[in-house]
């Protein structure tokens, strides 16, 4: 991105508005050419690399889409195909299945997984003296690439007890190894348990630092009141980051609609297409398979369950209670 | 689609294929020409010549990228031509893909499934053999019919064989044979079974893993071959295809007489879950759990490389032809790669001119990497007993047909032939064949 930022700037934008006089003051007039000036490279930055694609793929999601050019125009014809895809949406069983349902599977068990440990973590290391060891431990994570991420859980997940470390752990007590990412049953709850791994570290931190912020006042008035430890933490400290907590769901949530790499390494989709989730999907469909109009249409569906989640930020990001 | 993808494309390419060398299982593939083609910048030119240089792309990792190489040495010695050699193997069709669409197209692209190369033929991607400067009618005495099929869309020759494998070969450890009392090697389905219910518990019978989806394909394609015939075969895996057909099932049902919780070491259950190399590991490691394993001829390579230096041919790694069933005619199914020109250079078409050669096929065969289909190369040009056995076999079968699944169309919506048999390979599936008929169906119409 950086390289083509340099062509999108208008050479001579700087020094003009460096020249500019003063915007006059005068009410109701605020916004005048320098502003425009100033937002100009970003706007049009904005345009080249987010608009104009948006704009392409919701497109390209009615038309057959070969080589992703616009060559036939098949109307609503890949949203139709999806709704009747049981590999992407299944409501005729319960529970139901396909890559929608795992991800609303992720969102709620991923999501709330991630704040609950990350909150426990924080508060009880907040309460030790190697509170920076435990959370540079639980932090590391973080810091390793989801596909390697994905490999160390391969070699968890493994169904031979001599590869896999749940199935040598539980060799003694089981006839046959418990095949975690082969039973179809077993597998989303295995790669959420994975991405939890993961993401904790992250939770942590933010949750830490905002325990930090809470005024140590605040809790010695509520000891010096009577309130024990418990109610301390549920009447008191949760109240306090619960904003915190809400920007971290945020996230969470949107990570879960974008989430590919530990699917596609794990398990790629499999078995059948038990742990398919939506963006898994649309790569599926448009990079092997060649299908690019399907693959526009399941991102303009990712793009319809991101829109409430970026209102509430944008709705957030106006209002003054920002972190 | 393609634009707001093709960058998060590339980075894609560039993690996974980081995923790739380490989840090959020892595979020796160089990370460096790996990740190659997702930056463009690392790996360089492999040769370079006085002529110019060409791009050349491949998914060959491990020993058949070594040979590959030694093919493009001696092309740049008879040519003059440099090659730029860039290897992708976990997401080749991707980066492939992403190439084309973004009009930056290798000049040369090695490609795996018929499925890809129609697709590639269709939308005028790929160049027609004949526009490069080789004489086509010529190659008929090169390469046999079969071969020379699977590079032809449409009437047309759009790629040559490179290199194949017999699919019909069945391995196992003539040592776990011995021990447990199996004194010959099964010829028809009924003796395998018979084999295989000998083996159980010593140490076991079969080893699999489906996780690898094609592994079941594989399976289904060589059941059905010899089950309901090359003429059913033929139509089953084109356009006019019937998936409704009761004999798909019957091959399903087949299948799951020996895949099953009693002959597969590990149960069904452990096996959707295991990676195909572990399930050679099972058989070919030094405490063996299981006698057989069925794949391809390209298994002997890995196993005596990769899995157990220590294997000897004969004594503890052998195989025999996938069972006959119902059909006595010698039939057999194969895969292989083709090469094909994504551009109309003067490099493109040296290297196509040069790659049907035998000179070229005799380089790449005396490897031992790989099966040249060329009908120029002694099998005395092969090093190893066990990849003469294979080219021998493909050579005196009546008939051979390429892999069904690589015919398929590659946009199937949903749930495609492997995935589905991961489910079906599981006791008291129903699959719905009307729903994936209507699938690849759509997927054929829309080619």
């Amino acid at each position: 991105m950086a390289v083509v930022a340099p062509g999108g700037v208008d050479p001579g934008g700087l020094p003009t508005a460096m020249k500019a006089p003063p915007p006059p003051k005068v009410a109701g007039r605020r916004y005048d050419g320098t502003a425009l000036l100033f937002l100009g490279p970003t706007a049009i930055l904005m345009a080249i690399f987010l608009i104009y694609p948006t704009i392409y793929t919701i497109a390209l999601s009615f038309n057959r889409g070969r080589r992703g050019e616009f060559n036939e125009w098949v109307g609503l014809d890949h949203y139709i195909g999806l709704l009747n895809d049981k590999s992407f949406i299944n409501l005729s069983t319960f529970p139901p299945s396909g890559a929608v349902w795992n991800n609303v599977l992720w969102a709620i068990f991923y999501t709330s997984g991630v704040i609950f440990l990350g909150l426990i973590v924080a508060v009880l290391a907040s309460r030790v003296r190697y509170e920076s060891i435990i959370k540079a431990v639980v932090f590391l994570p973080m810091a390793i690439a989801a596909t390697a991420l994905a490999i160390i859980w391969n070699f968890v997940y493994a169904p031979d007890p001599n590869i896999g470390l749940l199935n040598a752990i539980l060799d003694p007590f089981t006839e046959r190894g418990i095949s975690w990412l082969g039973n179809p049953s077993l597998v989303n709850a295995a790669l959420i348990i994975a991405g939890i791994w993961g993401s904790v570290g992250f939770a942590t931190v933010i949750l830490s630092a905002a325990l930090k912020s809470i005024p140590s006042e605040v809790l010695e008035a509520a000891r010096t009141d009577g309130a024990n430890e418990r109610q301390i933490f549920f009447r008191v400290i949760l109240p306090m980051v619960s904003l915190p907590i809400s920007v971290l769901a945020v996230t969470l949530l949107v990570n879960v609609i974008k989430l590919f790499d530990l699917i596609y390494v794990l398990t790629n989709g499999g078995p059948g297409t038990a742990s398919r989730v939506i963006a898994f999907t649309m790569y599926q469909e448009a990079l092997p398979g060649g299908q690019f109009g399907r693959g526009a249409a399941i991102a303009v569906i990712m793009l319809i369950l991101l829109i409430p989640i970026m209102a509430y930020n944008v709705r957030r990001f106006r209002s003054s209670r920002v972190v | 689609m393609t634009r707001s993808l093709r960058f998060p494309a590339l980075l894609l390419v560039a993690a996974l294929s980081a995923a790739a060398c380490g989840g090959g299982g020892g595979s020796p593939a160089a990370p460096a020409s790996d990740g190659a083609p997702a930056s463009g910048a690392t790996g360089g030119p492999v040769t370079s010549g006085s002529a110019g240089t060409l791009n050349v792309l491949s998914l060959w990792g491990g020993s058949e990228e070594a040979a590959f190489k030694a093919v493009l040495a001696d092309f740049t010695t008879k040519t003059g031509w440099g090659v730029n050699y860039e290897a992708d193997r976990q997401t080749y069709s991707t980066t492939l893909q992403s190439r084309i669409t973004g009009g930056n197209p290798p000049d040369i692209a090695i490609i795996p499934g018929i499925g890809f190369l129609r697709r590639f033929a269709k939308d005028g991607s790929l160049k027609k053999v004949a526009d490069l400067g080789v004489d086509v009618a010529g190659l008929s005495s090169s390469y046999p019919a079969g071969f020379l099929a699977a590079g032809t869309v449409d009437n047309e020759l759009y790629a040559v064989p490179a290199k194949y494998n017999n699919k019909g070969t069945m391995w196992y450890r003539p040592d776990v044979f011995k021990t447990a009392g199996v004194t010959a090697n099964p010829a028809t389905w009924d003796e395998f079974k018979t084999t295989l219910d000998t083996l159980v518990g010593k140490p076991g019978a079969m080893a699999l893993g489906a996780k690898d989806d094609w592994n079941l394909t594989d399976w289904f394609e060589n059941i059905y071959i010899r089950q309901a015939g090359v003429a059913a075969y033929d139509k089953l895996f084109s356009a006019e295809g019937d998936w409704a057909d009761p004999s798909v099932q019957k091959d399903v049902d087949t299948m799951l007489e020996v895949i099953n919780d009693k002959y597969v070491v590990g149960g069904i259950d452990a096996a959707v879950g295991r990676a195909w190399t572990d399930a050679i590991a099972q058989v070919f490691k030094p405490e063996p759990e299981a006698g057989v394993f069925y794949e391809g001829g390209f298994v002997g390579g890995i196993a005596t490389t990769q899995t157990n230096t220590d294997l000897v041919i004969g004594e503890t790694i052998d195989w025999f032809p996938f069972p006959t069933l119902g059909n006595t005619d010698d039939v057999t199914t194969f895969g292989g790669d083709v090469v094909g020109a994504l551009t109309d250079s003067e490099g493109a078409k040296q290297f196509m001119q040069y790659v049907v050669t035998p000179e070229a096929n005799a380089v790449w065969a005396g490897t031992g990497a790989i099966v040249s289909p060329h009908t120029g190369v002694e099998t005395s040009a092969y090093p190893n007993e066990l990849v003469v056995r294979e080219a021998e076999s493909l050579q005196k079968a009546a008939e051979i047909r390429y892999d069904g699944a690589d015919l398929l169309p590659a946009g199937i919506a949903g749930e495609s032939l492997g995935a589905l048999l991961q489910r079906a390979i599981v006791p008291g599936t129903t699959i719905d064949w009307a729903d994936f008929q209507t699938r690849v169906k759509a997927a054929w119409d829309a080619e």
